[in-house]
């Protein structure tokens, strides 16, 4: 008897160290393959200034490395090309020591020349719809071979997470300007069709709306878990899948190894399926009804202009309802006009909970107490945008407003939105850069494109985004910010209805990916176990 | 008129259809709702970008002048450069068009393998319990959305019985071929229930010609007489309806393409529509015209030279 729970006992031990070792093992990374990744729709231009679309901006952070690294929240900065850098006293220069040894992916070193051209390049006025977030740059001065210094027209608080965007990547100044062509933009096509980065991928070819192959850059600089340089694949093959359906085919039948833009009503059963990790990243994505709050539109009345009428709206709005009905469940009521993940948000709380005698009251006391009838325009075949603009229609209706909903393509939506030729609207945003400064430029500050195409205007908040965009004392900016959140979130053109997250599905076996709150997809430290 | 003036004839006025063609796709694409630059930078475009990028694009321009850049672009053979991908028009549809043309024709090869045995049984067992399974088959699948045979045909053959990849675009012929089995399949199903119906209908109406009953009179057999005269006769109207379904199978290889992630100029065409990639649409306009063209012209030729009765 003793002899065998002496055994026993034993047994137990050797299983349990068996156990902690095999645990141990699968930690340990595993190097070479290539995974097989499923998109939704292709890149169309693969240069990091002039490119405009998210479909170039989540894939570009593989090839073109960047000053400054987004860390994986989103909300943070860590080294990238810089080791360190120094702000000074008066906020109008940067002094940046950049890593030594670094090589772009054709072994070229990468010099301070080419952190200079790159940075004016992007900061050149015109140079793209992105130079926005870099115009405080006046100019760069090369201190020594591996110090440049940044000067300011302007203190920027967002400066550093500007270094950690797409269009201030680094570029080799020398192969861009060989590429035939009499413009910028003529080298900027040539080039972006074999680009030279310094990425921990390389492009090794490209067929158009079918298949994209990247491989390993053998010069990257970073180091993995295992002290070897990153990155731990071979090679990344992204297939182009735009059907929701067949993407999740592929994924199921093993073709993919991983695909982006599950629908959320897939993602339950995905949960489900043992061989998949379905993954939900935290993201800045928004999803809001935008308001017309101009007097008039097209030359009648418009009671959307009226700040009691779009409270009452909000507060006819079952916020909850529509995260159920659209995201099953997976979304987040907001608690401001920007996501929970972008920096500064200072929500604590849901906004607007859905009250209906509250809205029904402030119609009354707006004028409103029949109603009326007003418009939403969506984009055409889009399930998303018609679950929500059904559901608004039957939950203003309690109210009185009847909502006429408009489908129409997205080159239309845009342009009607433009010139201001719309009632609502419905329509989601994602941030590019980890400070609150781009959403409330486009969202809230009047003079950028009248608050998203809104009308709406608010001088004291247009006072405080201009402060907060010069100023450097964190604390003061926080301050300034929460006011600009306050004002617009209670008085702005808007019904918030959910944030929400990008849901992932990847095989059991793929380690390390991560999409990060702006999109980006990063596979540097993805690898697949064996 | 001789059958050779009669093809030329057919040849020359493929020019003044092109150039209508080149005026009213201009005009159209111009006339569409939304402009390239919104369409470009989404609805946080500015005033200035937009300016900025119609400056870029020469839409600044007065219509009659970026139209005569448009033809003297056509006229020395370049299509432009795409704006939406910042690429040659030219280069990006010769990367695209042969998908659809392997696409397209091996549905072409399938419907024609399907059709013309199925139609043959059903007019032959007119009104039998065969006759009526065929037709009332074809006609579920004629009222089936493409989108919808594409769905099935991919779960039940490429992920269950994986005998075939669930869509994408092979790298060799034989990969290709491969590939596009189950999309063109899809396609071919649609115009498979259309070629059916019309080809039982004039497979009956040659059946009960005279000349049919005096072959058997002849004591000709019936495979001979099938062969010989039916099939040669009957053919005739197919094809010409089979020309003029290509218009139809493109609209349907579209969402073919979408489904099955092939990267053909269907799906392009969409793509480009909605980004207002004039450039892009034009140039595909104009291919895709030139091909409905020439397989017209082909119709044409193939049918006067099976009855030359046609030519005059």
């Amino acid at each position: 008897m003793k002899v065998k729970t002496k055994l026993t006992l034993l047994a137990l031990l050797a299983t349990g160290a068996l156990s902690t070792l095999s645990a141990h093992a699968a930690e340990v990374v595993q190097r070479g393959g290539t995974l097989v990744y499923g998109r939704y729709a292709d890149s169309n231009f693969l240069e990091p200034v002039l490119n405009e679309s998210n479909n170039d901006i989540w894939i570009l952070s593989n090839l073109y490395d960047t000053l400054l690294l987004p860390t994986d929240d989103g909300k943070g900065i860590k080294p990238g090309l810089a080791t360190a850098w120094k702000l000074s006293d008066d906020g109008k220069s940067l002094t940046i020591t950049l890593r030594p040894d670094t090589k772009f992916s054709d072994g070229s070193p990468i010099t301070a020349q080419d952190v200079k051209w790159s940075l004016e390049r992007a900061a050149k006025p015109g140079n793209g719809v992105w130079q926005f977030l870099v115009s405080a740059i006046d100019n760069v001065s090369i201190s020594d071979p591996h110090t440049v210094v940044v000067h300011l027209s302007h203190p920027d608080p967002a400066i550093l997470s500007a270094l950690t965007v797409f269009n201030t990547a680094i570029m080799p100044e020398k192969q861009f300007e060989a590429e035939p062509g009499a413009t910028d933009h003529d080298k900027a096509a040539a080039f972006a069709e074999h680009p030279v980065g310094s990425g921990p991928f390389i492009l090794k070819s490209w067929q158009h709306n079918s298949t994209m192959t990247l491989v390993r850059n053998p010069y990257y600089w970073a180091k993995g878990a295992d002290g070897k340089a990153l990155p731990y694949l071979d090679s990344i093959k992204f297939e182009i899948v735009p059907d929701d359906a067949t993407r999740i085919l592929k994924l199921q039948s093993g073709e993919l190894d991983g695909a982006e833009f599950i629908p959320y009503s897939r993602v339950k059963e995905l949960q489900g399926n043992a061989s998949l990790d379905m993954k939900l990243f935290p993201s800045t994505r928004v999803e809001v009804g935008s308001v017309n709050a101009r007097p008039e539109i097209d030359g009648k009345p418009n009671p959307l202009a009226n700040p009691k009428v779009r409270e009452a709206l909000n507060y006819a709005t079952d916020k909850d309802g529509i995260i159920q009905l659209v995201t099953f469940g997976i979304g987040k009521p907001m608690t401001s006009f920007m996501s929970t993940s972008t920096p500064l948000n200072s929500g604590t709380k849901p906004l607007y909970p859905v009250d209906v005698e509250k809205a029904q009251a402030l119609m009354k006391e707006a004028g409103y107490p029949n109603g009326f009838t007003t418009s939403m325009n969506i984009l055409a075949g889009n399930e998303d945008s018609l679950s929500i603009a059904t559901g608004l229609q039957q939950m203003w209706s309690q109210i009185g407003v009847k909502l006429t909903i408009n489908q129409m393509d997205n080159a239309t939506l845009n342009a009607n939105f433009r010139k201001g030729n719309f009632s609502t609207r419905i329509g989601p945003w994602t941030d590019d850069i980890a400070d609150p400064n781009e959403i409330t430029s486009y969202y809230a500050y009047s003079k950028n494109i009248q608050a998203l195409h809104s009308g709406w205007k608010s001088d004291k908040l247009d006072q405080l985004f201009e402060a907060s965009q010069k100023e450097t004392d964190p604390a003061k900016r926080k301050e300034e910010y929460k006011e600009i959140q306050d004002i617009y979130n209670s008085t702005g053109p808007t019904i918030p209805l959910y944030e929400s997250s990008y849901p992932v599905a990847l095989k059991k076996d793929v380690q390390g990916f991560v999409q990060i709150p702006l999109g980006n997809n990063i596979f540097t430290s993805t690898w697949l176990k064996k | 008129m001789t059958e050779f003036s009669y093809i030329l004839k057919r040849i020359l006025l493929i020019i003044p259809t092109l150039l209508v063609i080149l005026v009213v796709t201009f005009t159209i694409v111009r006339l569409l709702p939304g402009d390239p630059a919104s369409a470009m930078i989404g609805d946080r475009a500015t005033d200035a970008d937009v300016a900025r990028i119609n400056k870029e694009l020469g839409l600044d321009q007065p219509l009659p002048v970026q139209f005569l850049y448009f033809v003297r672009q056509v006229a020395t053979g370049n299509l432009g450069n795409s704006y939406a991908m910042h690429a040659p028009v030219t280069s990006v549809i010769a990367e695209r068009l042969p998908v659809t043309l392997l696409l397209t024709g091996m549905a072409a090869l399938f419907a024609i393998v399907m059709a013309i045995p199925l139609a043959f049984v059903s007019a032959l067992k007119r009104n039998s319990a065969t006759d009526i399974t065929i037709r009332g088959a074809s006609q579920v699948t004629l009222s089936m959305p493409s989108f919808y045979i594409g769905l099935v045909l991919l779960t039940i053959f490429a992920a269950q019985l994986h005998w075939f990849p669930v869509g994408g675009y092979g790298d060799s012929f034989g990969q290709r071929v491969y590939h596009l089995f189950l999309p063109a399949l899809t396609l071919a199903v649609s115009i498979t229930s259309v070629l059916i119906g019309s080809l039982r209908n004039s497979i009956i109406a040659v059946l009960d010609a005279e000349y049919v009953t005096f072959a058997r009179a002849k004591g000709l057999s019936t495979r001979v007489i099938l062969m010989r005269h039916v099939l040669r006769n009957s053919l005739i109207p197919m094809l010409s309806l089979f020309a003029l379904n290509i218009g139809t199978t493109i609209g349907s290889a579209v969402i073919t393409e979408t489904v099955f992630a092939v990267p053909g100029i269907a799906r392009l065409m969409v793509d480009s529509i909605f980004s207002r990639d004039y450039p892009m649409i034009q140039g595909l306009v104009i291919v895709l015209s030139v091909l409905v063209s020439l397989i017209f012209l082909i119709t044409d030729i193939v049918q006067v030279m099976i009855d030359p009765r046609r030519a005059r």
